[in-house]
């Protein structure tokens, strides 16, 4: 029973970080209707950017994190502005190979750059593990759960409360129709880019104190990331969370109760299901 | 255009040219690199049925060249079937796993497709590694070998030479290259176009878009299953490698710098593209990033690949827009 | 300067150099295939950066045979399909005599087909799965312990050394860890011990929370693995942050420096199954270890010792041999009676060496100190 609870924990852990990434990514598609592969890589640079933060120019940790996220979404802007504003209308195998070649780009940079050596974050928190219920878990492990359910909200308020994120809402339900009333296009896709790198971002630099960041781990976080949103459903903020959430704990469950290798097929399997069941995913486009 | 005859005259040459290849070039390197570059024209020439005449975007291909490896690898090595049965029951079967997948997939559009076949994708790396049992996961399946060639009148011929096997992909390429353009030629390959174009339109006609996806897709992943077969039983190894995204992209830079929807321009492609990562071989990242770039580049401003825009400022006045399907 | 003159002079440069280099003698080329990138390329750095080291003092000594020592390294990043595609390259292209590689089980069982199709030997010190030297394969060497040796060595030793009955494995999905899992429990379960849980996970993983989670749920009292630094390090740390205080004992690379730094204070208590320490005492092992302290700035692991092995294995057969004909240098292997940083090394007809000590190690205020010694006897 307690093992299962650890198993439960364990999921919920990683499955907030997939809602965190998710969440960025659904707004991408709803929004600029563009499936940005390259969305791991923000993790991934995230990650490195916090861990050389604080390796090597001597930052405390609580400073690199957002420093990190900040120097990755100015990175998004400028991609946003020089290769994503042309594509604005551009059929889809067009965004699709550009934001592959991209990731593609980003990911031996970082190689060349970094090396391949995965790296943890250095954290001041301690490492004695505490226990609840015979739950075990760190200080950091509740400091990385605590932020991304955090950060989860901060970016529902965004979206539900700001005027920009009214404007990201009517953009993503009529895009012209938000033209019309001048809203200023350009500008919010600007704005739904930086918000999901820099999500994305923030989930990279918190994980990366406990689970290495390294320099090829964009591509699985993308095709995580993608199978929640088919799961929640394309552009749907809550389907993000709810399908991210659920992901981590049925991975971490499956990984518990059969060879811990298949966990990664469970999320496939998810996904052809919904496919063939409901298409449009979980929830509909919020 | 050349006429006809200047068409031909062309066309012999060339293929003069090719099977002079083992003749002229010796170095055992680089004949390695023509005869994976002619399995990977089989690869290429499939993968632009589906991308540049149906025009879907699928990432599944590596997946497919994967699985007829791994087939035929299997059947090798546990049934000690020959390569020239295992080829062919690779390419089947790769045709109905593709089939059966098409089956659930080709309904969607988009996105949702893009995403699906990434995911079959990794699905298929994920049973490779983890059935231990049948596919020795990370170990990989070793000890493949090229069978000798039964000629009647002179019996077994070992072929096993890279001068030899050459000659075989070079037929199979060959062959595979024809088998597309009677396709796409044909009333079918005039169906791919309009349901690319204009699915609406089509539809309309009668042309039912999900019978024709799904005849290039089942086509494609034949192809690039056989071709799977051929590379596993010359390489002599198979492992989950084979299923990495790096493959699939490899794959649409030929097809898409080569120039979609054109056939020749991706079985060139196919060829540049084995070339070049190994003369760039020293380069290591900068060669992906190099690669990426012109990725982004062409899908940005050159929609119609390099070959072609490259050869008609070449050869201006001589290149009609026969390729008029192209982009 | 005049342009003209200019010329001239550099025309006359290469004239000169030319000459100079044709009369000068041409390198004994020796290949070396190592991950230097993925998973495993921090020791397979360290193990390119020793041979280099070392090679570089046989040729202030005049290299061998009077010809200086070539390396020509390649990557072969624990991939079997580069590793075979390296060594390819490093013997059509180069002309290699001999073969260092590949690190990884796996990557080495493939890059033995190549060393047999062009007939060069191939010298492992670092892949121990069990089957590398069932195969027959005349042109393989292996310069270290097997897996299974390790285990007959010191499995029996383990219920009494730390303490347990109940023993876990931990262990990467490949050749090795499948060959520890088959071999290592007979030693155990014959002293006593009993096996009450197998994990495997992949190269690629980072995060290990579920295996660890079913490990502890089966309760052992000691936990087997087997990691390189990468991996290792995780490990240790996401075992300890789950409240598991069992004694560890690994396989691989816990106890060099890059792992003692990284895991840190939960490296403490560690126990490394290995084949060599920097703390051994003996004359060759001293200057070794004081000439890796100055060249490389840390402590030679075992991946470094495996190095100095394998390249001085190497380079003494050629010198017996008297020729660069790999052939000859194939035959000086098999009577190779080496005398190195742990002790004697002989191959036997399947070419397994024997002879040498190995270590039963125990990290204690981050230095890995020796608790016991095997000899590794004639298989």
């Amino acid at each position: 029973m307690v093992i299962l609870g650890q198993h439960l924990f364990n999921g919920l852990l990683i499955g907030c970080a997939y809602a965190l990434i998710a969440i960025g990514l659904t707004m991408i598609f709803g929004v600029m209707n563009i499936a940005n592969f390259a969305h791991g890589e923000f993790y991934m640079l995230g990650g490195f950017v916090a861990y050389y933060l604080v390796s090597l120019v001597g930052f405390n940790y609580f400073l690199a994190l957002p420093t990190a996220v900040v120097l990755v979404v100015v990175l998004a802007i400028i991609l946003q502005h020089s290769i994503f504003r042309r594509l604005r209308d551009a059929p889809l195998m067009t965004t699709t190979l550009v934001t592959i070649g991209l990731s593609i780009f980003l990911e031996h940079s970082a190689l060349m750059l970094w090396g391949p050596q995965p790296q943890s974050i250095p954290n001041p928190f301690p490492t004695k593990p505490l226990s609840f219920f015979g739950i075990y878990t760190t200080p950091l492990y509740i400091f990385s759960m605590a932020v991304t359910a955090a950060l989860i909200v901060v970016g529902h308020l965004l979206i539900r409360r700001t005027r920009m994120g009214k404007a990201m809402r009517a953009t993503f339900q009529n895009k012209e129709a938000s033209a019309l009333v001048g809203i200023r296009i350009d500008r919010i896709y600007m704005y739904t880019f930086a918000f999901g790198a820099a999500l994305a971002a923030a989930a990279g630099a918190v994980l990366g104190g406990f689970i290495p960041v390294e320099p090829t781990a964009g591509g699985i976080i993308t095709l995580k990331a993608f199978i929640v949103v088919i799961l929640g459903g394309l552009g749907s903020f809550v389907g993000a969370i709810v399908g991210g959430i659920l992901l981590g704990i049925a991975e971490a469950l499956g990984a518990g109760y059969m060879p811990a290798g298949w966990k990664d097929a469970i999320g496939f399997f998810a996904v052809i299901l919904v496919l063939l069941l409901r298409p449009e995913g979980l929830f509909k486009r919020a | 255009m050349l006429d006809r005859n200047g068409q031909r005259l062309l066309t012999a040459a060339f293929g003069l040219v090719l099977l002079a290849i083992p003749f002229v070039v010796h170095d055992s390197y680089y004949l390695h690199l023509f005869v994976v570059a002619a399995i990977f024209v089989i690869v290429a020439v499939g993968l632009d049925l589906i991308v540049g005449y149906v025009g879907q975007l699928s990432l599944a291909h590596a997946a497919f060249f994967g699985l007829g490896a791994y087939i035929s690898a299997l059947l090798s090595l546990r049934l000690q079937w020959s390569m020239w049965i295992g080829l062919p029951a690779a390419a089947l079967f790769t045709g109905l796993v593709a089939f059966l997948l098409g089956l659930v997939i080709l309904r969607t559009r988009g996105h949702r497709f893009i995403i699906i076949t990434v995911a079959f994708a990794e699905l298929m790396k994920l049973v490779a590694t983890n059935w231990v049992d049948v596919t020795r996961g990370f170990m990989g399946l070793p000890g493949l070998k090229i069978p000798n060639l039964y000629v009647p009148g002179i019996g077994a011929v070992d072929i096993s030479s890279k001068e030899r096997f050459y000659y075989v992909v070079l037929a199979a390429a060959v062959i595979a290259f024809l088998l597309c353009r009677t396709m796409v030629r044909s009333s079918i390959g005039r169906a791919f176009v309009l349901v690319r174009e204009n699915e609406g339109l089509a539809e309309s006609l009668g042309i039912s878009a999900f019978r024709y996806c799904m005849i290039a897709f089942v086509v494609g992943a034949a192809l690039a299953g056989g071709a799977g077969s051929l590379y596993a039983h010359y390489v002599g190894f198979v492992s989950p490698d084979l299923f990495n995204f790096s493959y699939v992209t490899i794959m649409l830079i030929m097809v898409i710098l080569g120039g979609k929807g054109t056939l020749i321009g991706p079985a060139l492609g196919a060829v540049i593209f084995t070339f070049l990562p190994e003369l760039l071989r020293e380069a290591s990242h900068w060669r992906m990033i190099i690669f990426a770039l012109i990725l982004i580049v062409t899908t940005l401003f050159m929609p119609r690949g390099i070959i072609f825009p490259l050869l008609e400022h070449v050869v201006p006045k001589r290149w009609r827009a026969r390729h008029v399907d192209a982009s | 300067m005049r342009a003209q003159t200019l010329f001239r002079i550099v025309v006359a440069h290469f004239a000169i150099s030319w000459f100079a280099l044709a009369g000068a003698q041409e390198p004994v080329r020796i290949g070396v295939v190592q991950p230097l990138t993925g998973p495993v390329a921090y020791d397979g750095n360290i193990y390119v950066n020793t041979v280099k080291m070392i090679v570089d003092g046989m040729n202030a000594k005049g290299g061998v045979l009077g010809r200086p020592i070539q390396l020509v390294i390649e990557d072969g990043a624990c991939n079997p399909a580069q590793s075979v595609n390296a060594a390819e390259k490093l013997v059509v292209r180069d002309k290699v005599v001999a073969l260092l590689g590949a690190f990884c089980s796996t990557s080495t069982a493939a890059t033995m087909e190549v060393a047999k199709k062009y007939k060069v030997p191939l010298i492992t010190g670092i892949s121990t799965a069990a089957q590398l030297t069932e195969q027959g394969n005349p042109y393989f060497f292996r310069a270290v312990a097997t897996t299974p040796m390790l285990g007959d060595a010191f499995g029996g030793a383990l219920p009494t050394a730390v303490k347990a009955k109940r023993f876990a494995f931990l262990v990467l999905n490949d050749d090795w860890g499948r060959s520890m899992v088959a071999s290592y429990p007979k030693a155990i379960q014959k002293a006593g011990g009993e096996i009450v849980a197998t994990e495997y996970f992949l190269q690629s993983e980072l995060q290990f929370l579920s295996h660890i989670t079913k490990i502890k749920a089966s309760n052992p009292d000691a936990i087997i693995l087997a990691a390189n630094t990468q991996q290792a390090v995780g490990l240790t740390k996401q075992i300890r942050e789950l409240g598991i205080t069992v004694p560890l004992i690994g396989e691989g690379s816990w106890t060099s420096d890059s792992y003692l730094k990284l895991a840190g204070p939960t490296s403490e208590g560690v126990y490394g199954l290995v084949e060599y320490l920097y703390t051994i005492k003996s004359p060759i092992n001293d200057a070794f270890v004081k000439d890796f302290r100055a060249k490389l700035n840390e402590n030679p692991s075992k991946f470094a010792g495996a190095a100095h092995n394998a390249i001085n294995i190497v380079v003494d057969a050629i010198k017996r041999a008297g020729t660069t004909d790999p052939e000859k240098i194939r035959e000086a292997l098999k009577t190779t009676d080496y005398n190195g940083i742990v002790g004697n090394i002989k191959f036997d007809d399947k070419n397994q060496a024997y002879g040498q000590t190995v270590y039963l190690g125990l990290v204690k205020n981050g230095v890995p100190e020796v608790v016991t010694t095997a000899q590794i006897a004639k298989p």
